[in-house]
C-alpha cells in the first residue's frame, strides 16, 4: 500500500467513525420522536418533528418510485425536516436479510399486498393507526402491518384492431381460441404466485366469479394447459407492455398501468373492464426498523387526499384516498380502477386466503410453469 | 527428431504447470497470491459456506432439503434441462469457435487484429446490453424474422424458447472458447501439416490425425470454461426464455427471493456445485488420458 493511500484510508475510516457518531447523536431515540398532540391526518406531519432523522423509502424503481418521491416522499422530508433516502428495488430476500441480522436499514418498504399480509409479524412490524390516518383509505384495504401504497387491476387487454368488431367480453372469451385466434400474453413471473391467471381460468372454466376461493388450482391448470400452446408468458411489466406495443400478441392479461403505458405508445389494444382483477401494492414497516415512529410518519404523509392525488398524475395508478382527485386527460382516466363504473365490475380477491396460501401457490405455480 | 521434439512440445501445456511447482524456489510465488487468496475466502469461500451450512440447517439440521429436491419431478427437469442447456451452448460455441480461432492463426497481421477485435469487442460490451439486443432482434415481429419473411420464411418463434436462449448464451460466452482455442492453436508448428502430407496423408487426415488431437488442450479449456459459466447463467435465460424452461439459477431465485426458503435454495446450490465439481472431475481424468495418448 502506498503511504498516499494509506492516508486516504485512514481519512475514510475517521470520516465514516465521525459520521456514525454524529448519526448516533443526532437521531432520537424512537421515544424521543414528537409528532404533536391530537388525532393524525393523513397528508401532515407537524413541521420540522423529524430534524436529524434518516430514513430510507424503498420501493420498485423507474416511473412508480419517481412519482412517489415527487408525490410525497420529497415534500414530506421538507416539511419533517427528516434526511429520506430512496432505495430499490424491493428485494424480499433483502428485507429478510435485514431482519434476521437485526441491521434494518430500509424504513418503509413498498411491497406486494399478499406478501405484506403473509408477512405480518414476522418481517413486517404492525402499524400504529395513531400515527397513521386509514380514515380515507376504502373498506378493508389497511391491514394490521400495510396500508395500500396505489391501486390497480390485472385486465384483459385486446387488440382493437382485430377484434374491435366483437370483443371478447370475459375470461371465458379470452379461453376460447377458436372464436378468438391468436396468442395470448400471460403472466409467468418467475418466484411470484399472485391472484390473476388461476381465477381467470377458472372463471374461464365456469366457476361463478364469487366462488373462486379457495382456489382449486388444479382445475385451474387442466384449464390452462387446454390453452397453453397459444399462451406467451411475461417475466416482468416491461415485458408485458413490449407485448402488446410490438404486436406479438393480440389478447393479453396485464397490469392496467402497462397496458395504458401500451397505449399511449400507440398500442392499438383496448381494456375489457369486466371481470377485472384489484391489485396493490402496499406500503409496510420492517420489524426492528430504527425509528417506526418517523417511518409511520412518512406513511400517514403519503396516504393525503393531495399528495394520492398527484401520484397518480405522475404515474397514472389509481388512488387509495377518497378524496383524490387526480387531474388526469380522458385517456388516462379511462385507466383507473377507481372509475364508478369500473370499480363494480372486478372479481372480488381473498386476500387472506391468498396471504395464508401463498408459499404453497408459489412452488405449484413454479412447478406448472416448468412442467 | 525434431519432429517428435516439437510434439511433444505443444503437447505440454497439459502438464507444464505440474512440472513448474516442483521446481525449486517454487515458494515465493506462494506469497504472491497470498492476496487474492484471502480476498477469495472472505468474498467467495465464506458465503459459499455460509449457502452450504444453510443447505443443511435452514429450517432444521438434515437433509430435508435434499429430499425435496430430488422427489419433485420438476426439480429433476429443470436440472437435466440446465445441463443439456449448456451442453449445447457448449457443442455450438465449439463448432463455430474452432473454424474461427483456425482461421485467426493462419490470417495475416492485420487480419488477425481484426478477427481479435470482434472477439473482444463484444466482449467489453455489457452482458445486460447485448441480452436486451437478443431480445429486439428475436422476438417474433424482431428483426431477423422481419429478414427471414422478406424471403418468405418465417416467422419463427426465437425468443422465449430454449433455442433462443441457446442463440444469446452461445454469443455471450464465444469469447471464451475462441480465445484458449486461439492460444493453443497459435503455438502449434503450422509445418507439421505439410510434413505430413509429404508422408502421404491426404489433408483432412493429416489435419484430423496430426492437428487436431494437438489442439485438444485449448478444445478442453474452452469447453470447461463455457460449460461451467452456462449452468449458472441467470440474466440470459431471464430475459430470452420462457418461464415455462426455467434453469436451475432462476429456480434458486425463486426459493430464495420468492419463498425466502434459503436452505432450499442453498441445497440447489450445493447439488449444482457438486455435479460441476464431478464433471471438472472427469473432464480432467479423461484430458490426462489424452494428454498421455498424444505425448506418449
Amino acid at each position: 500500500m502506498s503511504p498516499t493511500s494509506r492516508s486516504v484510508s485512514l481519512a475514510a475510516v475517521a470520516a465514516s467513525l465521525l459520521l456514525a457518531t454524529a448519526c448516533g447523536g443526532g437521531t432520537p431515540t424512537p421515544a424521543q420522536v414528537d409528532l404533536g398532540s391530537g388525532p393524525a391526518t393523513a397528508g401532515t406531519v407537524k413541521k420540522d418533528a423529524l430534524k436529524g432523522v434518516n430514513l430510507t423509502f424503498v420501493s420498485y424503481g423507474g416511473v412508480y418510485q419517481k412519482g412517489q418521491q415527487d408525490a410525497a416522499v420529497d415534500p414530506f422530508a421538507k416539511e419533517s425536516g427528516a434526511q429520506v433516502l430512496q432505495d430499490g428495488p424491493t428485494d424480499y430476500a433483502k428485507i429478510k436479510a435485514q431482519v434476521d441480522s437485526s441491521n434494518v436499514t430500509w424504513d418503509v418498504v413498498d411491497t406486494d399486498a399478499v406478501w405484506a399480509e403473509a408477512q405480518c409479524g414476522k418481517l413486517l412490524q404492525p402499524l400504529d393507526y395513531s400515527i397513521i390516518d386509514k380514515s380515507k383509505i376504502p373498506d378493508g384495504l389497511a391491514t394490521e402491518c400495510s396500508v395500500p401504497a396505489m391501486q390497480y387491476g390485472m385486465v384483459l387487454a385486446y387488440n382493437a384492431k382485430k377484434f374491435g368488431a366483437n370483443p371478447p367480453q370475459d375470461w371465458k372469451d379470452f379461453f376460447d381460441t377458436a372464436k378468438f385466434p391468436g396468442k395470448r400474453g400471460y403472466p409467468g413471473l418467475p418466484g411470484d404466485a399472485a391472484p390473476g391467471p388461476w381465477e381467470a381460468a377458472l372463471i374461464a372454466d365456469g366457476v361463478a366469479p364469487d366462488q373462486l376461493f379457495p382456489l382449486d388450482t388444479d382445475r385451474a391448470n387442466k384449464k390452462l394447459d387446454s390453452v397453453r400452446s397459444s399462451l406467451v408468458f411475461w417475466k416482468t411489466g416491461a415485458e408485458s407492455q413490449q407485448l402488446l406495443e410490438s404486436g406479438e400478441v393480440d389478447m393479453a392479461m396485464v397490469w392496467s398501468g402497462r397496458a395504458y403505458a401500451a397505449v399511449k405508445n400507440g398500442a392499438s389494444f383496448q381494456v375489457q373492464w369486466n371481470q377485472w382483477m384489484p391489485i396493490m401494492d402496499t406500503l409496510g414497516v420492517p420489524k426492528n426498523a430504527k425509528n417506526p415512529k418517523a417511518a409511520m410518519a412518512l406513511i400517514n404523509y403519503y396516504l393525503g387526499a393531495q399528495q394520492q392525488a398527484k401520484l397518480t398524475e405522475l404515474t397514472s395508478y389509481s388512488p387509495i384516498n377518497t378524496d383524490a382527485k387526480p387531474g388526469l386527460d380522458e385517456l388516462g382516466t379511462s385507466f383507473l380502477t377507481t372509475q364508478p363504473e369500473v370499480a363494480p365490475k372486478a372479481v372480488p380477491i381473498d386476500s387472506k386466503w391468498w396471504a395464508d396460501n401463498q408459499p404453497a401457490m408459489i412452488e405449484k405455480w413454479s412447478a406448472w410453469l416448468g412442467g | 527428431m525434431a519432429l517428435l521434439d516439437e510434439l511433444s512440445g505443444a503437447a505440454r501445456p497439459v502438464t507444464k504447470g505440474r512440472a513448474a511447482a516442483r521446481e525449486p524456489g517454487a515458494r515465493r510465488p506462494a506469497l504472491l497470491i497470498l492476496p487474492a487468496l484471502i480476498a477469495l475466502a472472505v468474498f467467495f469461500l465464506y458465503p459459499l459456506a455460509v449457502v452450504g451450512w444453510n443447505a443443511f440447517t435452514d429450517p432444521e439440521p438434515g437433509l430435508g432439503n435434499f429430499t425435496w429436491f430430488f422427489s419433485e419431478p420438476a426439480n429433476i427437469a429443470t436440472l437435466v434441462r440446465t445441463f443439456t442447456t449448456a451442453l449445447w451452448v457448449t457443442l455450438v460455441s465449439l463448432v463455430l469457435s474452432y473454424p474461427y480461432a483456425y482461421a485467426m492463426t493462419v490470417a495475416g497481421t492485420r487480419v488477425r487484429a481484426a478477427l481479435m477485435m470482434l472477439v473482444l469487442l463484444p466482449f467489453w460490451t455489457s452482458l445486460m446490453v447485448r441480452t436486451f439486443a437478443w431480445v429486439i432482434l428475436l422476438q417474433d415481429t424482431g428483426v431477423i424474422n422481419q429478414i427471414l419473411g422478406a424471403v418468405g420464411l418465417g416467422p419463427f418463434s426465437l425468443i422465449r424458447t430454449q433455442t433462443g436462449v441457446i442463440i444469446g448464451m452461445v454469443q455471450l460466452l464465444m469469447p471464451f472458447m475462441v480465445l484458449p482455442l486461439y492460444a493453443v492453436m497459435s503455438g502449434i508448428d503450422k509445418r507439421l501439416l505439410p510434413a505430413a502430407r509429404s508422408l502421404g496423408a491426404r489433408p483432412a487426415t493429416a489435419f484430423v490425425t496430426v492437428y487436431m488431437p494437438l489442439s485438444l488442450p485449448g478444445v478442453s479449456a474452452g469447453c470447461l470454461t463455457v460449460f461451467i459459466s452456462a449452468l449458472g447463467f441467470y440474466i440470459t435465460p431471464a430475459l430470452l426464455g420462457s418461464p415455462t424452461d426455467a434453469l436451475i439459477s432462476q429456480q434458486i431465485f425463486t426459493q430464495v427471493n420468492g419463498l425466502l426458503k434459503w436452505g432450499r435454495g442453498g441445497a440447489m446450490g450445493v447439488i449444482l456445485l457438486g455435479l460441476t465439481l464431478a464433471m471438472i472431475a472427469l473432464l480432467a481424468v479423461s484430458l490426462r488420458r489424452a494428454g498421455k495418448r498424444v505425448s506418449g
